[in-house]
């Protein structure tokens, strides 16, 4: 069963110059238990897509969809009240800097017992700081700390960025979510506590069944741990489909830019050799082309580019483009 | 790819035209400003635009009123004083008193704040730590008591007041100033400054200074406000300026007498000072949101 | 044969004061040696509070070193002389936007530089400004320009043409490449690829991405608590990592 389903989701800024459509018909879709990738470059609209989903979008922002549906229910029809409560429940979001993100003046024992629902805690309420205790003891024991004791009596800033991120998974697993969303959640990490999150999250994934979406701005660090990847450029859909099917054939020129930007995806570059780069930078939100959005920066952009490319649909990889590269059968 | 970016951003300026849309935007303090102008020519050109002496006493009209009023004459627009002396005249006459003593004050103060700040700013260790402590302790007392103090042992009359104003105002100049350069020292482009072979008169002179002059003029127009106030009060006490000069807050003092039998030599000229500060600090606030939404874009 | 850059037993200390009188020392480099040549790209891996910051900073002269001696083509140098050595070695700054000063023009800050360390008249100067802008793929038009005024890549090209419009020799990137998107940096890394071959330019690359190290450099260098653990060509280092942190550094254990 889908368990999220998004279709034409279009986010747009107001400003004194006007609207701005920084997501432009954006489609979305997750299963239950599925580790999705979203990925795109700064100002690709990913971070504003995981606002929308979990609804903290400020006013100035009009969201508009065909389709906004959470386990059937179309979210944006729903009150306001109601909406807090179904995402709430469901949904929780890790963010980029964790040691930000926690309070610095309370310690990392009672901002995780806070995030405990007392729906879980059986018995009268004098047990309940004990139980409480003992369930974030279990709690930080999941998410691999074991160390339980002196993490749970330190300040945010005591602790290194990994266990405030690993914490701050620990507080959004608490409630048992459906869905974990994790903006980013490695970039502030070193290198060797990166892959350990990732692990960390995909092995979340496969004993709990909770899905999750993982948001980066580099392919090839989410790549080994996504089912699914959807690709994102200035608040486009550009590509979608399972992982090692994208990588394998992507017919969309800037998914094939991405994975050719990457040393890694290429064995057999030789080191020191020139990297595949689209030419360009990325465009303000205030001066985005018409059309499709790559059209300035695209190696094969013709006429035809000026219109928006509707998504096209091969099996189950989904692309936007005129001209998809044609690739040769894998041999 | 860069032809694109030229096109795109050919409606974009530098900094001072970017402050100047900003501060375009607010209505009150485009008001401000406007008011400002004219107290400022006023100042200026006033002698050239009174329509007699304002010093020149007429025995045959005293306490005239306004011209608009029944027993007013319209040769003397607002009336005349006890002295027979235009009211008219004398106001023009004390704003070049009260608004331009005020900013030449507030400048002097500045330039001096400026010196003694960038001293300050610039120096490191124990001497900083001592700087600092003392202009902390300059800042706990207000600065129309401070004034008051100054002039006190001065002695009164405007020379003086112009000084105590000016002692007065620096240790909020000094501490501010020291502060944005301490703030700006702390930033990347300074330390690629220097990598570039920058010394600290260069530093200075081509990082420093461009990028605090928005504060500089905040707190410069904070301080206008203040001194118009001060000039004005120590006036009204009988410290700053002496008797015949026409300086705002004098002439409220001179009028306190008479404030029955008219009203309006009280009233006229506390208007005045009324809308004198009221247009600084409007100035002032529309600045300080310009350059708080300036830094945030 | 002299390297082009030889440093011998660096060791440089912080102290740090705890309370009234108690002070504590962190150690951040602890006899760090190595040596490049030119037209070579030696990385710098290990992570945050390796030292490999205070190594980068030491290097270009805003740090003192405690200890230890750097050589630059067999000379015995004080670094802190930017004039004179900043047509040696220049350094890249991990945010490229807030290296730059915002209120000035970008052709004044490039002729700033000029003015401030070469004795070059006003004409050559302007000559001197737009030729390192085209070096990397920048337009005239530009010396007309604000810094906020460029994307993030454009910023990190700026950043580039003011470390290179001295003709230095060793160019240290602290993370340069870190913070930019994918395919920018695939262009930043072409620019500098092609510019190390052309005019045989030296880099010092700091980087906690080892995919990228891996990539451009020809030596690696793995630190970890100020010490170097372990250092090598890259490609044999990355094969056969022989120490504990470099293998955890890459993920393996």
């Amino acid at each position: 069963m889908l368990l999220l389903d998004i279709r034409n989701l279009t986010l747009e800024l107001e400003t004194s110059q006007g609207l701005i459509r920084a997501v432009d018909r954006v489609s979305l879709s997750l299963r239950e238990g599925e580790i999705r990738g979203l990925v795109g470059e700064s100002g690709s609209g990913k971070s504003l897509i995981a606002k929308a989903i979990v609804g903290v979008l400020n006013q100035r922002w009009r969201i508009k969809a065909d389709r906004f549906h959470w386990c059937g229910v179309d979210l944006l029809q729903l009150p306001y009240d109601q909406q807090r409560k179904i995402i709430g429940r469901d949904i929780a979001m890790i963010y980029q800097e964790p040691s930000k993100c926690l309070d610095p003046t309370a310690l990392i024992a009672e901002q995780l017992h806070e995030s405990i629902p007392n729906s879980q805690l059986k018995g009268s309420w004098w047990n309940r700081a004990r139980q409480k205790r003992k369930k974030a003891i279990a709690l930080l024991h999941k998410v691999g700390i074991k160390e339980h004791q002196s993490v749970l009596e330190s300040y945010p800033y005591q602790l290194s960025e990994g266990v405030c991120q690993k914490v701050m998974i620990a507080m959004a697993i608490a409630k048992n979510p459906k869905l974990l969303i994790a903006d980013e959640p490695t970039t502030a990490l070193e290198a060797s506590t990166q892959a350990q999150l990732f692990r960390l999250i995909s092995s979340l994934n496969q004993l709990k069944s909770m899905s999750v979406l993982l948001i980066s701005n580099e392919l090839d660090s989410i790549a080994r741990y996504t089912h699914r990847l959807s690709v994102l450029y200035c608040g486009q859909l550009v590509e979608s489909g399972e992982t090692a099917k994208l990588l394998a054939q992507p017919y969309h020129p800037y998914t094939d830019a991405l994975i050719k930007s990457v040393p890694e995806f290429q064995p057999d570059l030789a080191p020191k050799s020139q990297l595949y780069a689209l030419p360009g930078s990325i465009p303000t939100l205030q001066h985005l082309p018409v059309g499709c959005r790559l059209g300035p920066r695209c190696p094969n952009a013709r006429r035809e580019c000026v219109h928006t490319p509707s998504l096209e649909r091969k099996q189950h990889h989904y692309f936007s483009c005129h001209f998809p590269l044609q690739y040769k059968e894998p041999r | 790819m860069a032809k694109f970016q030229w096109l795109q951003h050919k409606t974009e300026h530098g900094p001072l035209s970017q402050l100047w849309a900003s501060f375009r935007q607010q209505h009150s303090a485009v008001i401000g400003l406007i008011l400002f102008g004219f107290f400022g020519l006023i100042a200026l050109f006033g002698p050239l635009l009174t329509p007699y002496d304002p010093y020149l006493q007429n025995p045959d009209v005293l306490l005239l009123p306004p011209s608009w009023d029944d027993m007013g004459d319209v040769r003397y627009l607002l009336g005349t004083d006890d002295l027979g002396r235009d009211q008219f005249s004398r106001l023009i006459k004390g704003a070049s008193y009260t608004f331009g003593i005020a900013l030449i004050t507030a400048l002097g103060a500045l330039l001096l704040g400026l010196l003694l700040g960038v001293l300050a700013g610039m120096s490191k260790g124990f001497r900083a730590s001592v700087f600092n402590h003392i202009l902390d302790l300059a800042l706990t007392i207000p600065s129309l008591l401070l004034a008051i103090i100054i002039v006190a042992i001065l002695g009164p009359g405007l020379m003086n007041t112009i000084w105590a104003i000016m002692l007065a105002l620096l240790p909020q100049f000094v501490h501010g100033i020291r502060n944005t350069i301490l703030q700006q020292l702390e930033q990347d482009y300074v330390v690629a400054y220097r990598l570039d072979g920058a010394n600290n008169w260069q530093i200075l002179r081509h990082v420093i200074f461009p990028n605090t002059w928005e504060q500089l003029t905040v707190l410069f127009s904070m301080a206008l406000s203040t001194a118009i106030l001060d000039i004005a009060a120590l006036g009204f006490l009988g410290l700053g300026a002496q008797a015949p000069a026409a300086e705002w807050g004098l002439m409220v003092a001179d009028a306190l007498d008479l404030i029955y039998l008219s009203p309006w030599s009280i009233a006229l000229p506390g208007l005045l000072i009324f809308i004198a500060v009221l247009s600084v600090n409007l100035v002032s606030d529309g600045l300080r949101t310009a350059v708080r939404k300036r830094q945030e874009s | 044969m002299s390297h082009l850059l030889e440093v011998v037993d660096l060791s440089k200390s912080y102290r740090k004061q705890q309370g009234l009188f108690r002070q504590t020392t962190v150690t951040a480099l602890d006899q760090v040696s190595f040596s490049m040549n030119a037209g070579e790209t030696l990385a710098v891996v290990g992570e945050t509070g390796s030292g490999k910051s205070t190594l980068a900073k030491v290097l270009v002269g805003i740090e003192q070193p405690d200890q230890g001696e750097i050589r630059l083509a067999g000379q015995s140098v004080t670094l802190s002389h930017y004039r004179k050595y900043n047509h040696v070695i220049r350094y890249m700054f991990q945010d490229a936007e807030r290296a730059l000063n915002p209120s000035q023009k970008v052709g004044a800050m490039l002729d700033d530089v000029l003015r401030f360390s070469t004795v070059l008249d006003e004409k050559q100067r302007q000559q001197k400004v737009l030729q390192s802008l085209q070096q990397v793929g920048l337009l005239d038009e530009h010396i007309s320009f604000y810094p906020h005024m460029f994307s993030a890549g454009q910023q990190q090209r700026l950043a580039l043409a003011r470390a290179l419009i001295l003709d230095p020799k060793i160019l240290i990137l602290d993370e340069a490449l870190t913070v930019l998107d994918p395919t920018l940096r695939a262009q930043i890394v072409n620019l500098l690829l092609e510019l190390q071959q052309q005019r045989s330019l030296s880099y010092l690359l700091i980087s906690k991405n080892l995919r990228l190290v891996r990539h451009i450099s020809d030596y690696c260098l793995v630190m970890q608590h100020g010490k170097v653990v372990e250092s090598g060509p890259t490609e044999q280092l990355l094969l056969q990592p022989q120490h504990p942190h470099t293998k955890k550094l890459m993920g393996l254990s």
